[in-house]
């Protein structure tokens, strides 16, 4: 195989072309909102959303021909190494279509038009406003970019810039210190999976030469599973590359890769950013992280299930499984509107994950689909119920520590809020996944699917892989808890602040406001499952599904753990009693969660409720989110601080001490230097004239002018010569 | 002859002749022939840059163009042969990213000068003097001649940081002025055995008549005269030494027996002398670079350089010593490149964690932006040890982009310090809240050094790390333990930089009170978007297209590393052979 024939540059076609319209649109919405937004009319809301509705329209269509029809692909040269040897192959960059790529592409241009409309309402009045419409331009463009290229590499950039505006988003209010702490770590836990996704990237690139998709996917399929390992030949610009891989090797590169899902999806053990994250707009966290950018992992795992070993796949299921359920526990006593579904969040992404580890691609990427509805639909709903608490508390003069996100300041909201409470009922039931709502299917698909992989994974007589199912029914359960006793503080029982409910309401006639109202209304409608489905009590019949099967998506071609996959899907298919089992169990486990909640708050009094603070170890426990902020700060954080501060004492007290007092010592040498100068050199000359002027001085006054004087040297002399001459 | 490279050199010169006979008063004047100098060389560099065909190759030169060589000095010295220096100029796809860059800075500087009021025309007399040598090293191939520009580079910087620095300016002048003479001696040292050890084959032919003198020889007249002198078959006072660098770069003309040759088998300290000539000429460049642990002169030379000297410093002058590193040491002895291939990607790779962990300990805007430049220089080591195509291309695309990203990021701390008279992170908080467009380029520019995608430091670390990974498989030279490490750079910069914004930048506006009195906090003034905003066009130009560095670097990058590899793997045999007799 001609790696350089698999990168060919393809021509563009009029999907192709109209992808990328797709993905600038966004891109100009930022452009000209952060520049001109403030003096445009309305401060451009209006332009930006147009754009996005543009966008969402032309998705749409983009859908609607595409679907189910072929791949369109382009791709032109990026960049390239010149070596005239030719021992490198081209850095390419293009677009690729396929059913996943549509499908996301209508879900991030839908849910960012809904945020959107409902910002307009929800941020009203916001000295940033434009700013915030700029962003999510921005943020829009990346989620987009991720979707629709071709590459690794440049799906590795968007996935960069996606974070980027998350942090501007999270600390869109960056007068709030909380709100600026969470973007820095959520961007920071963020960069620790991004390093084992580059490490996973280099690793392919190291030995495939190439980031292209498509190219790697060929590579791969052609490969062969040998005694030592995996084995792939082919040929670069004629020459001949034996690439041999040890399964070891592959493993930790597809564990690189899902490095990257961790940190973005909020796995375990990276799980602590999205938590703080909701220090940003409401809005904002139902479009990133409910819907899209925390979603973006899951689709990297889809993008690149080809690459992933069997040993992977496990670990990634096992991370999935832990995920689901440490979300699902700290969720249980958490008091804040947002922390449930953020909590809630993490655990719907362990599902996911897991769904993807255990071979359950199909079921996953459905779940993916529905939670981004039914998600948005609660976080928005979530926004209006503070947006109204907000107003309540203003209009009746509350004091300002009152809380308006704590849900035990809430209560009764149901009968101030029928229309919020029926359409949070519905995206709950759905969250819940209770029967015949979008949930209930794509919940049960993972199930299904978790179950077939556990079967084939024991068949060695090892059970301990049921252990992942397991998780995945009592997520089930500890789901439909945390949702009931939400729902319950909020809406039933009556209201426990000191003022009438009706305050919250926007006026005595209208609850909310329209632009808010529609985006929740119409996310809530889709968390039914006859959109799905036909069949609203089976996934099997799933149109959707079915698209986004993994025999589509890798167009046939062979991946990393064929083997397995092939096992798991036709234990799925033989499954035919299970799937009945599975599907009356999770509505049961699902229904009995409620019936848990109900009961255990049913009796209390609202003042016993508004006093409510979690009790016991446990429950501590699980409200601090088992302390994995502490432990990173006291394991990580902290002595990363202090080695700073070490090695720069390092500089200053070490090598600039040593350099200045070398330098001293220069000095006191040559000081030492000057005075030998001075006294021996200088000395030494000083001495022969001293001795000269002696020995002048004594000449001089010998020649006194005497003749007598004169006479008596000579006569010395001459004896001093008759001696010598007598003597020697 | 074309004179274009001699002009690049120059012009700025020129213009400092018209400075210096310029009366003191004339402020204004002065300073616009000053602009008008360095905006002479940035159009000639563009000139240049355009006009340099990245894939010619060959043609004698080994891609050299624009060449320009005259015999400047040369005497017959007897029975010791001839002694010989060349005006030897040409510019490659090493050379000419920091030609353009060079040209680019010169003028950002002046523009940040323009408040200078303190003895301006010594000032920019000085100034200009410093782009004419920083010029001149990028550009001579001569290697006398480039250690004439390197030694020249001193004096201008020494005064510009002395006369105009901050508080404590005579300490960090002095020591930069100290380290980077002893780094030069090394240098000095090196390049005198290596004048003794080669000959020019040209000029050689010449004297023994092989050739009409003046007539340029042919590929067949050199390999003759090769042969003859390594068959010690010409007698020494026939011989023409040279300070030529491409002359030296060719092993075959190394005279046989003398000092520098692969099979001299003199050793110092147990080792092969040309293993420790390198270490000399590494240890000269790696202060210039600088790399830890010989870096404490760079964060005290900028916390007291005044801002247009600390982009400069850190813009060009930094690079002279990667420059001379791809130029000069890989190239001469490639030998004992492999050798200590780990060696210099592990103090690359020191670099950029020990000063990311420095800055992470900094309260200084200033300091910090310092540490984070010995941390990204570490990326040019790292890259260049690995000896990948990507690793090399990733080393130059580094030097070029940290030039534009850091100058952005010094120009910042200035536009702060200009207002303030302070720079210090925890005297201040929330400065977004009263200078939302700085705050706005303090982000672009965090985010472009922190390596996001889209702005030119993205590419560069890309390419660096992705080279040093792959290192074990195309060429043998790092271990890859040492990449890995090196990836986690990317997580502390990040770090850094964000808490920098966290603390300097967001929450409520609040000023340390001593600062109030004098502190007008005005948002960015006209002037400093002139700088600034080209800086960071030119940030996401080169990180949407890097083909517009690539193009032109790719071919000499291939050539450099296949010569290198080539040259190295044989010499070294043979050096480790004669080690071991």
């Amino acid at each position: 195989m001609e790696l350089t024939s698999l990168l060919e540059p393809l021509g563009s076609t009029a999907e192709t072309n109209l992808a990328l319209v797709v993905l600038l649109l966004p891109l100009l919405g930022f452009v000209s909102l952060f520049f001109f937004g403030r003096k445009l009319p309305r401060k451009g809301d209006w332009l930006s959303i147009a754009f996005t509705v543009l966008a969402f329209l032309l998705s749409v269509w983009l859908f609607a021909s595409t679907w189910n029809t072929a791949t369109f692909h382009t791709r032109t040269i990026w960049f390239s190494l010149h070596t005239l040897s030719g021992t490198f192959a081209d850095f390419t960059a293009g677009v690729l279509l396929d059913n996943l790529a549509v499908l996301m592409l209508v879900i991030v241009t839908f849910i960012s038009t809904l945020v959107q409309l409902f910002s307009v309402g929800y941020m009203h009045g916001d000295r940033g406003y434009s700013r915030y419409f700029a962003y999510l331009g921005l943020f829009t463009f990346s989620m987009l970019g991720i979707v629709l290229v071709d590459n690794l590499l440049l799906l590795f950039m968007f996935w960069e810039l996606v974070a980027f505006s998350s942090y501007l988003l999270i600390g869109f209010w960056f007068q709030r210190p909380a709100a600026v702490a969470a973007n820095k770590k959520a961007f920071l836990v963020n960069r620790v999976g991004d390093i084992g996704l580059l490490l996973g990237l280099f690793t392919f690139y190291t030995y495939f030469r190439t980031f292209d998709l498509s190219a790697l996917r060929a590579l791969v399929s052609a490969g062969n599973w040998a005694a030592a390992g995996f084995t792939v030949d082919y040929t670069l610009n004629g020459q001949l590359w034996l690439v041999e891989l040890s399964p070891v090797l592959l493993t930790l590169a597809g564990l690189g890769l899902f490095m990257g899902c961790v940190g973005k999806s909020a796995q375990f053990p990276l799980q602590v950013w999205l938590p703080d994250a909701m220090q940003g707009p409401t809005p904002v966290s139902a479009l990133i992280h409910a819907a899209t950018m925390v979603a973006a992992g899951v689709y990297l795992l889809a993008r690149c299930y080809a690459f992933f070993t069997v040993d992977a796949l496990t670990v990634i299921a096992i991370v999935g499984a832990i995920t689901a359920l440490l979300g699902a526990l700290a969720a249980l006593t958490q008091y804040d509107i947002k922390a449930v579904l953020a909590f809630s969040t993490i655990s719907q992404l362990g599902y996911m994950v897991m769904g993807m580890g255990t071979g359950a691609h199909d079921a996953s990427l459905f779940h993916l689909t529905t939670h981004a509805f039914f998600k948005a639909a609660l976080f928005l709903n979530a926004g209006i119920i503070i947006h109204a608490m907000h107003r309540g508390l203003h209009h009746t003069h509350q004091p300002h520590h009152v809380d308006p996100q704590d849900i035990r300041n809430m209560g009764g909201l149901r009968k101030a809020m029928p229309l919020t409470f029926y359409t949070y009922l519905l995206a709950a039931a759905a969250l819940v996944g209770l029967p015949l709502f979008s949930g209930f299917l794509s919940k049960d698909a993972i199930l299904s699917g978790s179950w077939a992989w556990a079967q084939i994974m024991s068949s060695r007589g090892n059970y301990i892989y049921f252990i992942v199912p397991i998780i995945g029914f009592t997520v089930v359960l500890l789901t439909a808890y945390y949702m009931g006793r939400h729902l319950w503080f909020m809406f039933f029982g009556s209201f426990r602040l000191p003022f009438d409910v009706q305050a919250l309401r926007l006026s005595a006639r209208q609850e909310v406001e329209q632009v808010m109202a529609l985006p929740v209304l119409l996310l809530a409608i889709l968390s039914l499952g006859i959109f799905f489905s036909v069949n609203p009590l089976s996934f099997g019949s799933s149109w959707l599904m079915q698209g986004i099967s993994l025999e589509k998506l890798a167009e046939g071609g062979k991946v990393l753990a064929t083997g397995m996959l092939q096992l798991v899907a036709a234990q799925d298919e033989a499954n035919h009693t299970t799937h009945i089992v599975i599907g009356v169990l999770s509505a049961l486990l699902g229904l009995a969660g409620i019936g848990l909640a109900i009961s255990m708050y049913k009796n209390k009094s609202s003042e016993a409720l508004l006093q409510e603070a979690p009790k016991g170890a446990l429950a501590k426990l699980s409200f601090n989110h088992f302390y994995l902020d502490q432990f990173y700060s006291n394991t990580f954080i902290k002595p990363t601080l202090l080695l700073a501060r070490a090695l720069y004492r390092v500089d200053k007290r070490v090598i600039d001490f040593t350099l200045n007092y070398g330098s001293k010592w220069l000095v006191v040498l040559s000081k030492i230097v000057a005075w030998f100068d001075r006294l021996m050199v200088d000395g030494t000359v000083w001495l022969v004239g001293a001795l000269s002027k002696v020995l002048g001085l004594f000449g001089r006054n010998l020649q006194n002018g005497k003749v007598q004087s004169y006479v008596a040297y000579s006569l010395f002399g001459f004896i001093l010569v008759i001696l010598y001459i007598l003597l020697i | 002859m074309n004179l274009i490279l001699s002009s690049l050199i120059f012009v700025p010169l020129l213009a400092a002749l018209v400075v210096l006979v310029m009366p003191i008063r004339l402020q204004k004047p002065i300073k616009a022939v000053a602009l008008l100098g360095a905006l002479a060389q940035l159009v000639l560099a563009i000139v240049v840059y355009l006009n340099f065909q990245g894939a010619a190759v060959a043609n004698g030169q080994r891609g050299y163009q624009f060449v320009e060589k005259l015999n400047w000095i040369g005497l017959s010295l007897g029975s010791l042969g001839r002694f010989q220096i060349e005006y030897f100029l040409g510019v490659d796809g090493i050379s000419i990213s920091m030609v353009l860059l060079t040209g680019i800075v010169g003028v950002i500087g002046i523009v940040s000068s323009w408040k200078i009021t303190q003895n301006v025309k010594g000032y920019f007399l000085l100034y200009l003097l410093l782009l004419t040598s920083v010029m001149g090293c990028f550009l001579a191939l001569d290697f006398f001649l480039f250690y004439l520009f390197f030694e020249f580079m001193l004096l201008p910087m020494y005064f510009l940081i002395g006369i105009w620095g901050g508080p404590k300016r005579e300490y960090a002048a002095l020591k930069f002025f100290i380290y980077t003479l002893v780094g030069s001696l090394f240098i000095l040292i090196v390049m005198i055995g290596l004048y003794t050890s080669v000959v020019d084959p040209q000029a050689t032919a010449w004297q023994l008549g092989l050739l009409e003198r003046g007539m340029p020889a042919n590929f067949d007249v050199i390999q003759q005269v090769r042969q003859l002198l390594q068959q010690n078959a010409i007698v020494s006072a026939d011989m023409v030494h040279t300070f030529s660098i491409p002359a030296m770069t060719e092993p075959a003309n190394f005279v046989p027996n003398s000092l520098l040759h692969v099979m001299s088998g003199v050793e110092l300290w147990n080792l092969p002398i040309r293993f420790v000539a390198f270490l000399l000429l590494f240890a000269g460049f790696a202060i210039k670079v600088p790399t830890v642990p010989v870096h404490t002169w760079l964060p005290d030379a900028h916390v007291e350089a005044p801002t247009p000297i600390s982009v400069l410093l850190a813009a060009i002058l930094l690079k002279v010593g990667g420059y001379g590193l791809i130029r000069i040491v890989y190239p001469i002895f490639p030998d004992a490149g492999i050798y200590f291939a780990v060696l210099v990607g592990g103090l690359g790779v020191l670099s950029i964690i020990y000063a990311a962990l420095c800055a992470l300990a900094m309260n200084d805007l200033k300091k910090l932006i310092a540490y984070s430049s010995v941390s990204h220089m570490g990326f040019v080591l790292l890259g260049l040890a690995s000896l990948t195509v990507e690793g090399v291309n990733g080393a130059i695309y580094m030097m070029f982009s940290h030039g534009i990203i850091s100058a952005m990021l010094f120009l910042l701390v200035g536009v702060i310090y200009d207002r303030a008279h302070n720079r210090m992170i925890l005297n201040f908080r929330g400065l977004a809240k009263r200078m939302p467009v700085y705050t706005s380029f303090v982000v672009v520019a965090f985010f472009a050094s922190l390596g996001l995608p889209g702005f030119s430091g993205f590419i560069a670390e890309l390419l660096v790390l992705v080279g040093g990974f792959s290192s074990p498989e195309a060429t043998g030279m790092l271990p890859r333990w040492l990449t890995i490490v090196a990836v986690f750079g990317l997580l502390l910069a990040a770090a850094y930089y964000l808490w920098a914004l966290q603390r300097m930048f967001f929450g409520k506006f609040w000023i340390y009170p001593d600062l109030r009195k004098d502190a007008i906090l005005s948002d960015l003034n006209f002037r400093e978007y002139l700088m600034l905003v080209p800086l960071a066009i030119l940030a996401l130009l080169f990180g949407l297209f890097p083909h517009l560095l690539l193009d032109k670097t790719g071919f000499a990058v291939t050539g450099f590393t296949e010569m290198v590899l080539q040259n190295g793997e044989e010499q070294l045999g043979r050096v480790l052979l004669m080690m071991n007799k």
